[in-house]
């Protein structure tokens, strides 16, 4: 190397060897260790704000007698107490796991068959795909008025399709009676969600190896014979996931039943979520709506580590 | 929220102002006085369902009030039903919002009110005197914590035509004939359509009504003991039972408060109770309609009274504004004779005063048929009646105790039953 080049590189060695104030903070902040906490600093502040504040706010409120304007005192699990006396309370429960399972399952079934047909070629594929996701897109508030005109008992579509096509004298009551009514909302639910599975399956489907189908046709399966050894088992980490997400979104579905039934009638929709606001917000007993709300956690805790251990498994 | 002007004395005012001599002392007090004056007071009340009505707010009197006094008035109009309380509940928690409201179920937070008794004892002194029952809601341990504004009836409304087709001239006086008539329209395909869900005026304007011409009440009369728990309301709720079977349209058990508005629009119910709301829609948009809706009052029980329940529109100041006086003033102002009869007058009576000025004023006359709510405020109770309308009262109302258990017994839960289970949440509401 001659001496001129050595000479150029002086300083740098010189710089390298004894770093200025600025390159040993870039050096301290490129690091992983610090650099990955300067990342996360921001949405962590964020949820601890945003999410944090209000749910250990709730918690604290939950053991607090605490009406709107008043000051709170202290009651223990007075409140947890009073619940698990409240047939309300208990019927709500009930409600929201009718209501849970019989959407999600229905999701589920109706979003694995959507997206085997979306998998297929046919015209106007890349249309079709879009407008299915409308109703994951339009506002819920928005559509449920719209399904509000479609359960009108005489001018509502299903009921006019029923009188026009025979298949009856006169239409079914869907928000009048407690048990249409819950299959009312569940409908309207599972309408609203179907697309996130339809699509997340969807996906999970595009990502399975042609090969493994040709390898299986080869060895003789048919097309179920397929779905069940090749297709199914490819999508069930998919599966399992969004069925956890929807579980935990519909489990804390609000908007759609205070805007369709309001919980009624005779208190036969009313899910955990609509009696937590019913309780806090209309009754300004915040402290026992709180601790409504805080009753929906440990269900939400449990799918969370089901979850987490999933994918940690993966 | 009421925010203040920049502050811009003049060197005249200044110099005015020092000479007074309490520079030392009174220098704080002057400069607050300086600048006393708020810039901004915002006015938050419920989206109205008469639209001349917050014209007439927006078009005469708001700019009235800021050219008098230089302040900008911001009205506020918030959601119409159910979800105008959580919003007044939120607003009031965070301290925030508005600097004074229509202050819908005001027992929830009647804490952050001020007191103001000076403005609504020269008012009733001024035109008439209020109407008692409003008293009950607005003076809470002797003070007025809020104005009344007016009352929006709820009567029964009627389409004239079908009743005069099954030869029902006279609307029935009784409930007992109500029945009679809700079978006969029925079998005609005219169904009644009674609001029965978890709606906040046009279920419990009958259902209150009816419980208490059978002689029960909810509560004692001061609060402190169940009275719903007798063998007259066994018969009120096995009367709506069969009224419901055999009168109404199925789905009216769990409608919300605009959904009989919509069935009779659609022609699908001869009856319902409603303000007039109905037949102001139908008169713009559907005119033959509009032609044949008459409104009723509810009809007489086994005790021989009718009822009426009111759905009362009270105006508060929060206690927490940066400016309680300059929202008083302004409320003082907005009841004053000049300005608040006008107004009235520009949303046809839906709110109707509380004031026994506005009896017989010829407001009434603007049609014949909205004059029957008038009448309202002579049998009119507020829903608590006539127990106290406080907080315990307010549970019972947002959680639809009394409206359930009349929606359980016509969904097949034995009249036992859901009396039982109503008066054992009263007892745990009440304590």
């Amino acid at each position: 190397m001659s001496k001129v080049v050595e000479a150029s590189r002086a300083p740098a060695l010189a710089a390298r060897a004894h770093p200025t104030g600025w390159a040993r903070f870039r050096e301290f902040v490129e690091r992983e260790s610090v650099f990955s906490w300067l990342m996360l600093t921001p949405p962590v502040l964020f949820l601890l704000a945003f999410l944090g504040y209000p749910f250990f706010y709730g918690v604290y409120l939950s053991f607090f007698r605490r009406e709107v304007t008043g000051p709170a005192t202290f009651a223990g699990l007075g409140n947890f107490v009073t619940l698990a006396n409240d047939p309300i309370f208990w019927q709500s429960v009930g409600n929201t796991i009718k209501f849970t399972g019989a959407a999600t399952l229905l999701k589920a079934v109706g979003g694995l068959g959507m997206a085997l047909v979306m998998n297929q070629n046919f015209r106007l594929k890349a249309i079709t795909r879009a407008v299915l996701l409308l109703p994951f897109i339009v506002p819920t508030v928005l559509s449920t008025v719209a399904w509000q005109w479609i359960f009108d008992p005489g001018l509502g579509l299903f009921n006019r399709l029923l009188v026009v096509s025979g298949l009856a004298t006169t239409g079914v009551s869907w928000l009048g009676s407690p048990t249409m009514a819950m299959v009312s909302v569940i409908m309207v639910n599972t309408w609203r969600g179907l697309p996130f599975f339809g699509i997340s399956i969807l996906a999970g489907l595009q990502t399975i190896p042609v090969e493994l189908h040709e390898s299986a046709t080869i060895d003789g399966a048919g097309s179920w014979g397929r779905f069940r050894h090749v297709t199914l088992p490819s999508l069930l980490p998919v599966i399992f996931i969004v069925t956890t997400f929807s579980i935990i979104l519909t489990f804390f579905d609000f908007q759609l039943v205070y805007v369709l039934t309001g919980g009624g009638p005779a208190n036969s929709t009313h899910l955990m979520a609509t009696y937590a606001y019913s309780l806090s917000m209309g009754a300004g007993q915040m402290g026992l709506g709180s601790a409504v709300a805080l009753s929906m956690v440990p269900v939400l805790g449990l799918l969370l580590v089901l979850l987490t251990f999933y994918v940690r498994k993966d | 929220m009421a925010q203040r002007a920049e502050s811009k004395p003049s060197r005249r005012d200044f110099l005015k102002l020092a000479a007074g001599g309490a520079a030392v002392v009174g220098a704080p007090w002057v400069a607050r006085n300086v600048q006393a004056k708020p810039a901004m007071i915002t006015f938050a009340r419920e989206s109205s369902y008469v639209k001349n009505f917050d014209e007439h707010f927006l078009k005469v009197l708001k700019p009235a009030y800021e050219k008098l006094t230089g302040i900008k008035i911001e009205y506020q109009i918030q959601a119409a039903g159910g979800g105008a309380v959580p919003q007044l509940v939120s607003m009031v928690e965070n301290k925030s919002g508005a600097d004074l409201a229509w202050v819908q179920q005001e027992w929830l937070y009647r804490d952050a009110l001020v007191d103001v008794s000076d403005i609504a004892e020269a008012v009733g002194k001024e035109q008439g005197g209020w109407y008692e029952e409003i008293k009950r809601l607005s003076v809470d341990n002797g003070k007025w914590k809020s104005v009344p504004n007016g009352n929006i009836g709820q009567l029964m409304v009627y389409r004239k035509d079908w009743f005069d087709e099954v030869g029902i001239k006279k609307f029935p006086d009784t409930w007992d004939e109500f029945l009679e008539a809700g079978i006969k329209l029925k079998a005609k395909g005219h169904p009644f359509g009674m609001s029965m869900g978890h709606g906040f005026a046009d279920n419990y304007s009958w259902l209150y009504p009816l419980l208490w011409s059978y002689g029960v009440t909810v509560m004692d009369k001061d609060g402190k003991k169940v009275a719903l728990d007798t063998g007259e309301t066994a018969k009120a709720v096995d009367f709506v039972r069969k009224l419901y079977k055999e009168a109404c349209i199925e789905d009216c058990v769990g409608w919300l408060d605009p959904h009989n508005n919509k069935a009779f629009l659609t022609s699908q119910i001869s009856c319902t109770n409603n303000a007039y709301s109905i037949m102001v829609s139908a008169k713009r948009d559907l005119p033959d309609m509009g032609k044949v809706i008459d409104h009723a009052l509810n009809p007489k029980g086994p005790n021989g009274q009718r009822y009426h329940a009111l759905v009362p529109v009270t105006h508060g100041v929060f206690a927490y504004g940066p400016d309680v006086q300059a929202a008083k003033d302004f409320l003082k102002w907005l009841m004053d004779p000049k300005q608040y009869r006008p107004w009235i007058a520009s949303g046809d009576m839906y709110f109707a005063p509380f004031l026994h000025a506005f009896d017989k004023v010829s407001e009434w006359d603007i049609e014949p048929r909205v004059k029957p709510f008038q009448k309202v405020l002579e049998t009119g109770k507020l829903t608590s009646w006539p127990a106290p309308a406080n907080r315990a009262h307010g549970a019972v109302i947002n959680r639809w105790v009394v409206i359930d258990m009349f929606s359980k017994a016509c969904t097949g839960a034995p009249t036992k039953t859901v009396i039982a289970e109503a008066v054992a949440q009263l007892k745990q509401i009440y304590g």
